[in-house]
């Protein structure tokens, strides 16, 4: 049922202050892009005069989300651009980039090599190739980087031969594309921190990519589908008081705010309620003394990158507070956006865009020697790798760790 | 979330320096913000006390606090407290590579972006105005591209400010930078830049000299120091002033980011994005304020809470029905006119002050909410900043000096 309170309608709320053309990293990058300001409220209210009208600079904002966390009318300004973006590409389907329909529906590629013997080792080998000989530019790839390569067993195989402990507490996962079929480790490592506290990890295989590459893309109709098939299994798991939880900040961001500013549905809005990030809900079962304690006993330094999207959620930085109580020697970077934004930096356009917004950060790793990066979002850390000599890894890996060692 | 000592609401200038003393006093701090605060739109200058009841300029920032109202918040917070706040903010931004100068018993001036003088208390050296006061020559120096800085309009301004017997002359620079109209931002960055500090230079060079003095946009570089300010100043060998800008104000941001890293070095947590939206009272006593984004809220408890959620503009003091001003955290008594007839003055540039800008929580002298009987309603609950009734801080020019004053008292209480 479409909500009353629609975030397309926040456009209206918009006092034109500037904070978010203050804040925007693409902004500060790219003296083209208009700023989200413009893009973004002031567009969507004056298109109505002449469809055809577009503002053809949205296509450089990244969706990283720093406008919305900046702003202090509450204008959902992300999603704003988002939305005009969708409707700008159905009427100018030529501004679609070569690269966008790959970008957007890797998930389609990743589940058919999965159905094909070796489909993984010789996409993997096609991509080392395709890098080698500079292939990937051609496609519109960015070529300076690394293609993510796909893991030889994606976690929801690996996820069946994981022994639990039965319990009554049960949580359902929502793996998302990234860790399912890149980096399952961080799957294997949830399941022990989940199993360590009392809880039995579920899976369900009717989850889709939560569509957060679809929309940046353009293809809203599909990140639709793909909302309402994903909201329908978090219902049916609400409806038996068991959470969904997601690893990865963009997903569950996806999961918790988007789809509701996006579609302004009722039912999403209830869905959210049962969704959390994997470390807000650790943090809660912590307020509540319920988490098994943790100590982390390393001579390592380390230094933790906010992803923006976990940033935008609202609920402070559970990863760095609860690894920083467990006695981890590590520091917060606050050093902004790494400029990768999901998809955005791959898009050979934006490369040069990416690595500027992300070099605050670089230097911020850079200006002591740490032993890894501690980040909660998947592509964040692809960027703090290309971007630095330095290690990165999720923060669950780090706890699991830290409960085998005790 | 563990306990805190204190939880402050808000991170305008008010919240940043709330949080800033408080962990001075030794406490372990949580700040809950929610967008960039005032920031973006402020000077980031202190304006202490500019104009008094009658509209008339204050000389003497200490003398004008001494006559104002017995219900203005610098009656409440008392002298030794605005005074030593001063004193800890000039500390602190100096402390930072950003010292300020100016005092209370000095009135200082400023140049805005249209040429027209302004008085304020405590100022970034590069916007002092007073350096140009002896020039016999002003250069204003526009930028190409340059939204809202208009040098001729400037010039003209300035010759009735600072007399016609000095001469005007304006030069207007090319950043080369293709793309968008420019924010005063976007040319700080690239004056701060080698090569953009290198082709500013040399547009300006031959324009400058001794006698003269060099007026420029707020475009000396974003971060809050005076790298790039020293550096044109000795390369060009006389006074150079930054104007104010229109949003988003460089220095606004400069003063932000300045505080800012005070706060991370004193390790206060920063939770950003949440709304406060209601508080746990038992009895007379917050034991916390639940606070979140569209999904949930969280639990943030501390023994105590400051409150500096601005007024109207910010969202910290409403009204939706006439004849009902409302505090949205705590439901703190609110006084002021809210008579339909009375509450605007629909003269925005006249002579008075605004009803609604008058509106504000009712306080006494500890900063802690009083019912009409004068007693405190939650004792260990203060109220800083725009949450304060009793100043319209456009019309006399007071807002950061009363957010700075106030947050101060509050925070050593």
């Amino acid at each position: 049922m479409e909500l009353e309170e629609r975030a397309r309608d926040t456009a209206d709320n918009c006092i034109a202050c500037t904070s978010c053309i203050a804040a925007c990293p693409v902004t500060k990058a790219n003296p083209e892009y208009k700023g989200p300001k413009l893009v973004g409220p002031a567009h969507s209210r004056m298109h109505f005069s002449d469809p055809s009208d577009y503002e053809d600079t949205l296509m450089l904002c990244s969706n990283c989300k720093n406008c919305d966390i900046t702003c202090p009318n509450g204008v959902s300004v992300s999603t704003l651009n988002m939305l005009e973006r969708a409707k700008y590409l159905q009427e100018h389907p030529e501004a679609h980039r070569p690269e966008d329909e790959m970008l957007s529906h890797s998930f389609k590629m990743a589940n058919m090599l999965n159905s094909i013997p070796f489909g993984k080792q010789i996409a993997n080998l096609g991509m080392t190739i395709g890098e080698a000989t500079g292939m990937m530019g051609v496609m519109g790839i960015a070529p300076e980087r690394k293609t993510p390569r796909f893991a030889a067993t994606y976690f929801r195989d690996m996820f069946k031969n994981i022994k639990q402990p039965a319990s009554d507490k049960k949580v359902l996962f929502f793996p998302g594309c990234y860790i399912d079929t890149n980096d399952p480790e961080v799957g294997v490592a949830f399941v022990q921190v989940m199993n360590e506290n009392g809880y039995e990890v579920l899976m369900d295989n009717r989850f889709v990519c939560c569509g957060s590459p679809l929309v940046v893309g353009g293809y809203i109709d599909e990140a639709r589908q793909h909302a309402d098939t994903n909201v329908a299994v978090i219902q049916e798991y609400a409806s038996r008081n068991i959470p969904v939880i997601a690893c990865c900040t963009s997903c569950s961001l996806m999961l918790k705010n988007e789809y509701t500013e996006l579609f302004a549905q009722s039912e999403m809005k209830e869905a959210a309620q049962n969704v959390w990030d994997a470390f807000e809900f650790l943090a809660k079962l912590d307020a509540e003394g319920k988490l098994k304690k943790v100590a982390a006993n390393s001579s390592h330094k380390f230094i933790y990158h906010a992803p923006c999207h976990l940033r935008a959620q609202g609920v402070g930085l559970p990863a760095f507070d609860l690894l920083k109580s467990a006695g981890l020697n590590i520091v917060n970077a606050d050093a902004g956006c790494c400029g990768m934004s999901g998809s955005y930096g791959f898009h050979k356009d934006n490369y040069e865009t990416s690595m500027k917004v992300g070099k605050d950060l670089f230097d911020a790793i850079n200006s002591d020697n740490y032993h890894k990066v501690v980040c909660d979002c998947g592509t964040c850390r692809m960027q703090i790798e290309h971007g630095t000599d330095t290690k990165s890894v999720h923060p669950i890996q780090i706890l699991a760790k830290c409960y085998k060692k005790s | 979330m563990s306990k805190s000592d204190v939880v402050v609401i808000g991170n305008g200038v008010a919240g940043l320096m709330a949080a800033l003393v408080s962990a001075d006093q030794g406490k372990k701090v949580t700040l809950l913000s929610y967008g960039a605060g005032t920031f973006p739109l402020n000077s980031g200058v202190i304006d202490v006390l500019g104009y008094d009841d009658a509209g008339k300029a204050v000389a003497n920032p200490i003398e004008g606090i001494g006559r104002t109202a017995d219900n203005h918040p610098y009656k409440k917070i008392g002298m030794p407290a605005v005074q030593d706040a001063v004193e800890y903010f000039k500390k602190t931004v100096a402390d930072e590579g950003f010292p300020y100068v100016g005092s209370l018993k000095e009135q200082q001036w400023l140049i805005t972006s249209v040429g027209t003088l302004k008085p304020t208390c405590l100022l970034p050296e590069s916007l002092q105005a007073s350096k140009c006061f002896d020039a016999n020559e002003i250069v204003i120096v526009g930028v190409k591209g340059l939204k809202d800085f208009y040098v001729d309009m400037v010039a003209e301004n300035l010759a009735k400010e600072l007399g016609s017997d000095k001469k005007y002359t304006t030069v207007t620079v090319d950043t080369y930078i293709t793309g968008r109209d420019l924010t005063t931002r976007d040319v700080a960055r690239w004056v701060e830049s080698d090569k953009g500090y290198g082709e500013f230079l040399a547009q300006i060079k031959n324009q400058a000299g001794s006698g003269k003095a060099i007026i420029v946009p707020q475009i000396l570089g974003t971060k809050g120091n005076y790298v790039v300010y020293n550096k044109l100043v000795k390369d060009l060998g006389c006074a150079v002033v930054e104007t104010t800008g229109m949003p988003p104000s460089v220095n606004g941001i400069r003063l932000r980011d300045v505080l800012l890293s005070a706060l991370k070095k004193k390790g206060i947590r920063v939770i950003e994005n949440v709304i406060a939206e209601k508080a746990v009272v038992k009895g007379d006593t917050v034991t916390a304020v639940e606070a979140g984004g569209e999904v949930r809220a969280q639990t943030y408890e501390a023994d105590k809470f400051i409150l500096a959620t601005g007024g109207f503009y910010s969202g910290g003091i409403t009204m939706r029905d006439f004849g009902e001003y409302k505090e949205m955290v705590f439901g703190l008594p609110v006084e002021g006119d809210c008579v339909e007839e009375r509450w605007v003055n629909k003269q925005l540039f006249s002579d008075k002050k605004q009803a609604f800008a008058m509106a504000g929580v009712r306080v006494d002298s500890s900063l802690r909410a009083v019912d009409e009987s004068g007693n405190v309603v939650l004792k260990n609950v203060y109220v800083v900043g725009r949450n304060l009734s009793g100043y319209d801080f456009c019309f006399e020019h007071s807002g950061n000096g009363v957010a700075l004053t106030s947050a101060y008292k509050a925070a050593k209480a």
